[in-house]
């Protein structure tokens, strides 16, 4: 019984610490933006295509093809902020850039279902097959070890870049107060570039890790995405810390959910927890302090 | 049509013109389109225009962004087609039931999410659509899950004293049911609109700090709006079980959400008539491009992309705008004399 949690908490790690990749994402874009990206989720299934076709289309190797995901994640980041939010910034309308980001996730995904079409793709990596076995019958795969492995890299390099580089400590600064970290002489511009960067490059590089443990269709960022958005609330918007334990907290939530209840109803309890969580205590687990413009 | 002899007398004498206009152009298309396939479209325009005006009446005119909607349209038709199967419930009845449950359901949520503003009710109103989406995919007992319940019937016959059964499983008959509600909802909605109510709504939108401060009930006004727009899109779901004759969870995901978002924007939000516009465009256009297979739903997204960067006020705007280019008037749409 207890093999068979730990060996639950296993999976959920797993998927959580991918959540958290991409959830990590959203709420940096909010941190410094205040803006929603729903085209996050094609950024990561274009990752999990881009690593696809580098592994299995051009021989590639599978570590290598999550550097080349990050890098289109990253490019398609410095895209969509170059033609949707710095032209609507203007604008300073809170709804709109969300909008045409809906707009530009319809046309990515129905663009990618004509080229790829919608049968699933066997992303079979080739360490999904390769198990550790570890004490009492539990086991890992190599597949899931780079994952958590990878993604704790990642974070943790992210948490670093953010609290002791100069750059970080500037990107912290202009989500605090845009204004003011212009007149400090930080470029506010340069920086939500480089956020969106930054974040989109962790959203490929995490559907180039979720292509070999998801069904890999063109629509396969949009069921992940929607729990970003549950994990980003539930973490507390553009709170780095409160991401990283709500991701963990969901794919765990998810992984016993799926083991005791029932597969289907995992979307359920994790949307059910993030309403009781707005109702309860809007500002999510870590709240920070946000100054409202009256 | 009781409507009508209203309507004729409305002060503005142009408004009366457009709206006769509109019940001469809805009574002739069925029969300038006679093959069942564009009677078909005709019938999902009209469904269409409902759920957007709904939407929009949230969206545009109460400043609350609703990614749920297609929750709402999932909750009157399933509702509204279970109380006639499993209880033998009148189709009026049912009807009306359904648009009072999706009514009250969004006026849970609205209250509910009433402390949330933005974003935070976005993603709110997202999440619920996921749950009502998995609940109807999940509860099988009740819904039958995926395998979706077939062989639902066209609203009754009605049998008026010396006049010919109308009959609703004929499409031409069913669209003018259709299109006769979204005409009532229209005017309802219109008449709204330029009462002191579309005033306090649009104080709220604007500013609810200040609308607070002159006495307004915020959280009154927003939850009256959403139950308002979310009670229409009862009313569709309710029209579109008992049209289409089958029901699948899977019509109701937060896609469906998206595509009406999208009706509303392309059309112009905060006015009346562009979600109508809005929602004939772009249920048309799919259907001219169907030869064009995926292609249509690339061009969606476009679509959308493209209006809220460079005509954000969409079709509505576009028209205003090619109107001052010609140099005719500026005519009182409904923006207008909202502003």
């Amino acid at each position: 019984m207890l093999t068979v949690a730990l060996q639950q908490g296993i999976n959920g790690i797993v998927f959580g610490s991918l959540y958290v990749l991409v959830a990590l994402g959203l709420t940096l874009i909010y941190g410094v933006l205040v803006q929603i990206n729903f085209a996050h989720a094609d950024i990561v299934t274009i990752g999990a295509f881009a690593a696809y076709f580098f592994t299995f289309v051009f021989g590639g190797n599978y570590l290598a093809s999550i550097g080349i995901a990050l890098m289109v994640g990253a490019a398609l980041g410095w895209l969509v902020n170059a033609a949707i939010f710095a032209p609507l910034r203007e604008r300073g309308s809170e709804l709109l850039p969300l909008i045409a980001t809906i707009g530009v996730s319809i046309l990515l995904q129905n663009a990618m279902l004509l080229w790829f079409g919608p049968i699933p793709y066997a992303f079979d990596s080739p360490y999904s097959n390769k198990v550790i076995r570890l004490w009492g019958g539990m086991f890992i795969t190599w597949q899931n070890l780079i994952i958590i492995v990878v993604s704790a890299l990642t974070i943790a390099l992210l948490y670093a870049f953010m609290k002791f580089t100069m750059m970080g400590k500037a990107l912290r600064a202009v989500a605090q107060d845009r204004e003011t970290a212009g007149l400090m002489g930080i470029n506010p511009n340069q920086l939500i570039m480089l956020t969106f960067v930054i974040a989109s490059a962790l959203a490929g590089m995490g559907g180039a890790m979720l292509g070999p443990i998801l069904v890999l269709t063109p629509f396969a960022g949009t069921s992940v995405i929607v729990k970003a958005f549950a994990i980003v609330i539930i973490g507390g918007f553009g709170n780095v810390e409160g991401t990283i334990i709500a991701g963990l907290a969901v794919g765990l939530i998810e992984s016993f959910a799926t083991q005791l209840v029932n597969p289907g109803l995992t979307d359920i309890v994790v949307f059910t927890l993030l309403l009781l969580m707005l109702a309860v205590r809007p500002t999510g687990l870590i709240a920070e302090e946000r100054e409202e413009n009256v | 049509m009781s409507s009508d002899a209203h309507l004729l007398a409305s002060p503005s004498g142009k408004r009366r013109w457009w709206l006769l206009i509109a019940v001469v152009v809805v009574a002739i298309l069925p029969l300038v389109f006679q093959d069942s396939y564009w009677r078909a479209n005709l019938i999902v325009c009209a469904i269409n225009v409902m759920l957007a005006m709904g939407l929009d009446f949230i969206l545009g005119y109460a400043g609350q962004l609703n990614l749920g909607h297609s929750a709402f349209y999932g909750i009157g038709a399933y509702a509204s087609t279970l109380l006639i199967i499993k209880l033998g419930v009148p189709f009026w009845i049912a009807f009306g039931a359904g648009m009072a449950l999706s009514g009250a359901a969004g006026m849970a949520l609205s209250l509910f999410a009433v402390r949330l503003r933005g974003h935070y009710l976005a993603i709110a109103s997202l999440g619920f659509a996921v749950i009502v989406h998995q609940v109807l995919l999940n509860w099988i007992s009740l819904t039958q899950g995926p395998l979706g319940i077939y062989a639902i019937k066209p609203p009754p016959d009605i049998a008026l004293p010396g006049l010919p059964v109308i009959s609703f499983s004929n499409p031409a008959n069913m669209f003018y049911l259709v299109a006769g509600f979204a005409f009532l909802f229209y005017v309802l909605l219109d008449q709204l609109v330029r009462s002191p109510i579309g005033e306090t709504l649009a104080a709220i939108r604007e500013d609810e700090v200040s609308a607070a401060s002159f006495g307004i009930n915020c959280t009154a006004w927003k939850v009256f709006a959403f139950g308002m727009g979310s009670a229409l899109a009862g009313a569709a779901g309710a029209f579109y079980a008992s049209f289409v004759g089958t029901l699948v969870p899977d019509a109701f995901t937060i896609t469906e959400s998206f595509t009406l978002l999208g009706m509303v924007i392309v059309g112009g939000m905060g006015t009346l008539m562009g979600p109508v516009w809005g929602a004939i465009l772009l249920t048309v256009l799919p259907e001219l491009l169907r030869g064009f297979g995926d292609l249509r739903l690339v061009v969606y997204g476009a679509a959308l992309t493209l209006v809220v960067l460079f005509l954000p006020g969409g079709i509505v705007q576009a028209v205003r705008i090619a109107r001052a280019r010609l140099g005719f008037l500026p005519v009182a749409t409904d923006a207008g004399a909202r502003q």
